[in-house]
């Protein structure tokens, strides 16, 4: 239920809340009032409910459903039973996305070890991500209602399994803004050549103004679209047309009086700024040899390990969000590139290093106390090898699973060492302290210093939030610092 | 209710006088529906007429429920707020109400005390009564006044102390006119005949002319599509593309052809009921056949199908009567009169369509041949689903059964209306409906004036901001009703309005009294729709396709934008004009809608969209300065003004600067601007490369007529390869390696057994079998021709490749492509490139079960260089004045309607 808050809170939480009214009323009904664009900047930074404990978010989110089972919940149980039929009771009144009949269970075939002081088990798949294990809080009691992509990824981001509902990354710039004008607030990362299934509605601002939605920033071609001059624009050529054009921008405010024009002369500025800025900071090339062989990141690649430090060198630069989407980890083993055998390794070969990097590096520029990196796919896989092609198929895997997955958090007011939540013997179902999406949301956000019960924004007759209508949604206290 | 009214004023004056309030008149009670109600509606979500959460008994939504006349706890004493227990706990200082966040502040107590006081007399909301047409106000200047509407603005303003603006000059109204009525500049032309056209009907010509003129349509046609939540895919995952644009057509020409509103209405709800439906009727029911279908593995369909069906309700309480419906298919509405049941009740008129999810998004209507549509069609007797509450909204929760109907809080269904969709479009539109009329006339308002008269367009709810001219709202409204729902007669109103034709600057004293214009002492002035924008640019410049309907087009977009799962679909830019037909007919994708569009506040289509909000961001500026689209509309503008004016620099300027903003330069303007256009020529003169591709930036930007192949695939005439499905040494992929002990054999390769027919339209072009799993081939390709640019593969393969240029990693993919697909050459790759005799060494991968079909067919093809048009002088020359429409297409006037 509702952490109890003082009056003192509430005060400055109306203050907010009003500000941020009046930033929004004032951008849409187009009247900046006298005002000049740098105060109602609907991207200026704003001040938070409570003290915020992460200042940044990092989420990496991994496309398809990463396999818990082999990554980091063992269990000898399924593995004695591997083979043996999946247990009736389990499959009574349930749906899956391909599994029909009866299934096997599928043990795993990576081994698992305790690693760090907390003695948390982590698989082989990710021999770096144990070293700094210590750092994350493991939740391995992670369950979703969905069990098909888009609705589960958009559930997870939007908390709502439906298009249309704002991403967590624009709730998050909505809400506090950013720190540095001269960067997009919320900034999108994909690797592994496909945008997840769900879309550009992942990073979409839903019922927000446009304004909040993310910025996909891209390693080949324009790194944000249409930040390149047209051919044959020097950049010279550029300062001199937009010279031009706030002069002749300028006589026309003088003669029309319109505040929108003072707003947009800036707009035009920052535009320039950025188009020198986001290279700058998409331009990993000067990174030393030393930081590129710690995330194994090679200049003019796009990889997950260039995204990671992206990652890093965005928030670093104050960005508010940055949102890594990797694809590819739907291990359903009905060919050797989604076989958990063949394939998986490769998966992990290319997050495990740059993970374990981004998490070291923020250490130790001492930014990981105030920013958050979030794990997880969307849901888990079954327990259950996967029977889409009865006998005659030759490859293993696993196909999605609504009911227990693993996520993990680390850095901005995190416990590190945590292990939340357990799963029954054969992982099907979570046996102790269930997180849902909604409860990760909250979390989210009471890290940024937003009270998820409050935090809103009116829509079409409804006050829409992140966590959704009800307050079923709970802050995780038990992962905060 | 005016009796009602009476009684609690008498009241509130005898008890003022009882209480003897020192300083307030005794009958001054804060007014009910600006003052109290945004107070009361705080309480609501816990005291409101959802029954199912309401809080203590206590109900603050009817003076009944307050009072507790109703049974209820009560709340208020009417007369006496000392004794009213809702006082005491908004001031307590232990858990004061309302609990969380929002406390009242002591103004909101003291106008609730005062309100209680006064007698606690509640109003109906406004917006449930029908309209009645009001007497005209008195104004204390009639000859300012072209129509009603000007009375309703006027009175307001002389209420307020306020003089209207001057009228806008005529190149400004011209403008404005045109962008508004058709989303198009007008021409040089048109407007100085306009300008010179003295007589008193000279506008009330243009006007008319816009509203008959086609573009109108695909203008307006616009604004109900956001409605409509208009895309050409079928969203959720695989977002497959649909053939809907019929639907779109048919909101066009029915614009065009004015079709009253009403038949508007019922055609696109239950165009199917209907008796003898023509093709076009069905056509039109296309509207609800814009819900999402999810075709996606292991889906229920019935879940789907019950989220259209929710859609739909939600989307017809927002299109016709801004109501948020949607609020109630969890729980009864928090603050409007429409329970959860209720909600089902109209859920159960659109329950009983045929569709259902399905992935060929059936039914459909074959309009001609090859090209089917989705339309409603109405489940015949038997087959027809029973309707239920579903409890929390979920579909597989189900409550009580119930029956079609419409809310008791609003007339009953017409008489003798059938108890289906079309009885309840026939109770949308009739006269007795108080929020259809009034819905419709505001939306136009609003897209005439930037804010509507009910600002908040999507709600008329009690959550909905009042109107700002209730009396104009309800004249408007009748007025659309008794000149038989005429959409255009509405328009042409406002837009001879003097109200409308008034300029739009503003004095700071102007801008100090009234921010927001809301009372309208000076004309409207924002900025253009993420369509006008586009369209604008590309009318301009004389590259509009002007053709109208038929399937949607690809315009020029950045690589790289559809990156979709499950799918192999390029955008390929469309050929010829076609990629310059307006904003309208562009391809949208709901999961990757055109990326400069959405930049500009366009919706993606997954939901109803009653207002754009419009924001102001640089992103939007790198769109008008750096999208290619508009280089290109400014590289063609300077070429048509060149072609068309005087050969002086003045000329060429002002022809440029009045195509976009008809109106000509001041003398400051054009110096400033030819300052520019000297400066940037003395820069290109130093670099002729630049001042190349300037006045040439078409044959930069579509590169499709310099592609050439390299390598040919099967396609054409594939070479013969040395291959081998054994694995051989490391140095396979290096140019010395000898592979004379490898087979021969052309493209395409692959095997496809005669059971499978999955892969049948490449059978044909399978011309050397591989059915291993790995597949070993080396060819040699030259690269010679002056500036080669842009090397990539063009690929079709069903499983996963790797390739190598000369022995370096060139391109690979893990996943198929069931078409040819560019692969970009690696840039080590392209630096080992010689003119002849290179090397491509290409490892196929099957991934797929052992019998299963594979292939695999390859090319490479380059750019050639550009051939310039122009050389030299004549390159700057053209170059510079395309940098100078660049930023006239950049001004804040042009991207603004003023």
């Amino acid at each position: 239920m509702h952490p109890a808050v003082g009056f003192a809170q509430l005060q400055t939480r109306r203050h907010f809340l009003d500000g941020c009214q009046l930033g929004l009323a004032s951008m849409f009904l187009g009247s900046a009032g006298l005002m000049r664009a740098s105060k109602t900047d609907p991207l200026a930074p704003k001040r938070p409910h409570h003290e915020p404990r992460a200042k940044s978010i990092i989420y990496l989110h991994m496309a398809g459903g990463p396999s818990q089972l082999e990554l980091f919940d063992p269990k000898p149980e399924l593995q004695r039973h591997s083979g043996a039929d999946c247990p009736k009771h389990l499959l009574e009144g349930k749906r899956f996305a391909f599994i029909k009949g009866v299934p096997q269970l599928l043990g795993t075939p990576y081994k698992f070890e305790r690693v760090g002081q907390s003695g948390t088990w982590v698989s082989e798949l990710l021999p770096r991500f144990a070293k700094v294990a210590d750092e994350a809080a493991i939740i391995r009691s992670m369950t979703t209602q969905e069990f098909n992509h888009a609705p589960a990824q958009l559930l997870l981001h939007t908390g709502n399994q439906r298009l249309g509902s704002a991403s967590i990354g624009a709730w998050a710039t909505y809400g506090l803004g950013t720190e540095n004008q001269d960067l997009p607030g919320f900034v999108v990362l994909v690797s592994g050549n496909k945008t997840p299934s769900a879309g550009k509605s992942l990073w979409g601002s839903g019922f927000l103004p446009s304004v909040y939605q993310g910025v996909q920033c891209r390693t080949q071609g324009d790194p944000v679209l249409f930040l390149r001059n047209p051919e044959g624009m020097s950049r010279s050529m550029r300062r001199r047309t937009l010279d031009a054009l706030e002069d002749l921008n300028r006589l026309e405010q003088g003669r029309s009086g319109a505040p929108d024009t003072l707003a947009r002369i800036d707009q035009y500025e920052l535009a320039y700024r950025m188009q020198v800025s986001v290279p700058e900071v998409m331009d990993i090339s000067q990174e030393p040899d030393s930081t590129h062989s710690l995330y194994g990141t090679e200049p003019g690649k796009s990889s997950f390990a260039n995204n990671c430090l992206l990652a890093r060198r965005l928030v670093e630069n104050g960005v508010r969000f940055v949102q890594l989407y990797d694809w590819g980890w739907d291990h359903h083993g009905t060919a050797r590139r989604t076989d958990i055998r063949y394939d998986l390794p490769n998966r992990t070969r290319d997050i495990d290093r740059p993970i374990a990097a981004l998490i070291a590096d923020l250490k130790r520029r001492g930014l990981l106390d105030e920013t958050l990196v979030v794990w997880g796919g969307e849901f888990g896989r079954t327990p259950m090898r996967e029977n889409r092609q009865g006998d005659k198929t030759e490859y293993y895997g696993r196909d999605h699973h609504p009911f227990a997955f693993t996520m993990w958090m680390a850095g901005g007011g995190i416990k590190g060492g945590v292990n939340h939540g357990s799963t029954d013997d054969i992982g099907y179902y979570v046996a102790s302290d269930p997180v849902t999406p909604r409860d990760l949301q909250a979390t989210m956000l009471q890290l940024l210093g937003l009270d998820p019960y409050l935090f809103h924004y009116r829509h079409k007759g409804l006050r829409e939030r992140l966590i959704g209508p009800t307050n079923e949604g709970r802050v995780i206290e038990e992962l905060l610092a | 209710m005016a009796l009602h009214w009476i009684t609690s004023r008498t009241l509130a004056a005898a008890k003022a006088g009882i209480l003897a309030l020192a300083w307030l008149p005794a009958s001054a009670s804060p007014d009910f529906a600006t003052e109290v109600r945004p107070i009361l509606q705080k309480c609501l979500p816990c005291h409101g007429p959802d029954g199912h959460s309401r809080m203590a008994n206590l109900r603050l939504d009817s003076r009944p429920g307050a009072t507790g006349a109703d049974g209820g706890y009560a709340g208020l004493v009417p007369g006496d707020s000392k004794r009213s227990r809702v006082m005491v706990r908004v001031q307590a200082d232990a858990s004061p109400m309302p609990p969380a966040g929002e406390r009242l502040s002591s103004r909101e107590i003291e106008t609730l005390g005062k309100w209680i006081d006064a007698g606690a007399a509640y109003e109906r909301h406004w917006a449930f009564d029908p309209p009645v047409t009001p007497e005209l106000p008195a104004v204390s200047d009639p000859d300012w006044v072209q129509n009603p509407v000007d009375r309703f603005v006027l009175a307001r303003l002389d209420d307020a102390g306020l003089r209207p603006s001057r009228e806008a000059n005529r190149h400004t109204l011209i403008r404005r006119a045109a962008l508004d009525l058709t989303g198009l500049p007008p021409s040089p032309a048109d407007a100085d005949a306009f300008a010179a056209d003295k007589s008193p009907e000279a506008y009330s010509r243009v006007v008319d002319r816009l509203l008959a003129s086609e573009a109108f349509g695909e203008h307006w046609a616009r604004v109900w599509l956001d409605l409509a939540r208009y895309a050409d895919s079928m969203g959720y995952e695989k977002d497959t593309l649909r053939t809907i644009w019929p639907y779109r057509d048919w909101v066009v020409r029915a614009l065009n052809d004015n079709m009253p509103f009403d038949r508007f209405t019922i055609l696109q709800l239950a165009g199917d009921l209907l008796p003898d439906p023509s093709t076009d009727d069905l056509i039109a029911t296309g509207f609800h056949r814009n819900t999402m279908t999810n075709t996606e593995g292991g889906t229920d369909d019935e879940e789907f199908r019950d989220a259209a069906v929710k859609d739909r309700v939600a989307t017809t309480g927002q299109a016709w009567m801004g109501l948020t419906w949607g609020c109630a298919q969890c729980h009864s509405h928090k603050y409007d009169p429409l329970s959860h049941t209720e909600f089902y009740s109209l859920y159960a008129f659109f329950n009983q369509t045929a569709d259902a999810d399905r992935n060929d998004d059936s039914p459909t209507l074959e309009i001609s041949e090859g090209l089917s549509s989705p339309v409603l069609s109405e489940l015949a007797g038997d087959e027809r689903r029973e309707t239920f509450v579903h409890k929390s909204g979920n579909f597989m929760n189900r409550g009580e059964p119930v029956e079609p109907g419409v809310p008791a809080a609003f007339h009953p269904l017409p008489e003798g209306a059938p108890m289906n969709r079309l009885g309840l479009a026939q109770w949308l539109v009739s006269d007795q409906n108080p929020l259809t009329a009034r819905v419709a006339v505001n939306r136009v308002w609003a897209r005439l004036f930037g804010t509507g008269i009910v600002a908040t367009e999507e709600d008329f709810g009690t959550q909905g901001t009042p109107p700002t001219h209730p009396g104009l709202l309800d004249w408007l409204a009748t007025d659309f009703m008794a000149t038989g729902w005429n959409l255009k007669a509405v328009i042409r109103n406002l837009v001879l309005s003097s109200t409308y034709r008034q300029s739009s600057d503003a004095s700071a004293a102007a801008l100090e009294a009234d921010p927001e214009n809301s009372l309208l002492a000076r004309g409207a002035r924002f900025r253009l729709a993420a369509e006008a924008v586009r369209d604008q640019a590309l009318a301009a410049s004389g590259l509009l396709s002007r053709k109208i309907g038929g399937p949607p087009v690809m315009p020029w977009q950045p690589p790289g934008i559809w990156q979709v799962v499950y799918s192999n679909r390029q955008w390929e830019t469309s050929p010829g004009p076609e990629r310059h037909r307006r904003a309208l007919y562009t391809l949208w994708r709901r999961t990757s809608p055109y990326p400069s569009m959405t930049t500009f506040d366009a919706p993606s289509g997954e939901t109803c969209t009653v207002r754009r909000i419009r924001t102001n961001t640089p992103l939007q500026a790198l769109v008008t300065l750096n999208d290619p689209t508009l280089m290109e509309a400014a590289q063609r503008l300077a070429g048509r003004a060149i072609a068309e004016a005087d050969p002086t620099d003045q000329a060429v300027l002002e022809r440029m600067f009045r195509l976009v903003l008809t109106r000509p330069p001041s003398e400051t303007e054009r110096d400033r601007l030819i300052a520019l256009h000297t400066d940037v020529s003395r820069d290109l003169e130093a670099h002729p490369e630049n001042a190349a591709k300037l006045a040439s930036y078409d044959q930069v930007l579509y590169t499709s007529s310099r592609r050439h192949a390299l390598l040919a695939d099967s396609r054409t005439e594939a070479p013969a390869w040395r291959y081998t499905t054994e694995a051989s040494s490391e140095d396979w992929t290096l140019s010395e390696f000898d592979d004379s002990e490898w087979s021969l054999g052309r493209g395409a390769f692959g095997f496809s057994p005669a059971t499978a027919d999955s892969d049948a339209p490449y059978k044909e072009s399978l011309a050397t079998n591989w059915d291993t799993t790995d597949l070993w081939m080396r060819v040699q390709f030259d690269a010679h021709g002056p500036g080669l640019d842009g090397f990539r593969f063009e690929i079709r393969h069903s499983g996963g490749f790797e390739a190598f240029v000369n022995g370096i990693p060139a391109a690979m993919d893990l996943d198929g492509s069931g078409i040819h697909s560019p692969y970009q050459m690696s840039r080590a790759a392209v630096a080992s490139l010689r003119p002849a005799g290179n090397t491509l060494a290409v490892r196929a991968i099957h991934t797929g079960l052992t019998g299963a079909a594979r292939n695999i067919d390859i090319g490479i093809t380059a750019l050639r260089p550009p051939a310039f048009r122009f050389e030299g002088g004549q390159a700057v020359a053209r170059a510079a004045w395309a940098v100078v429409a660049n930023v006239i297409l950049n001004l804040d006037e042009a991207l603004t309607k003023s």
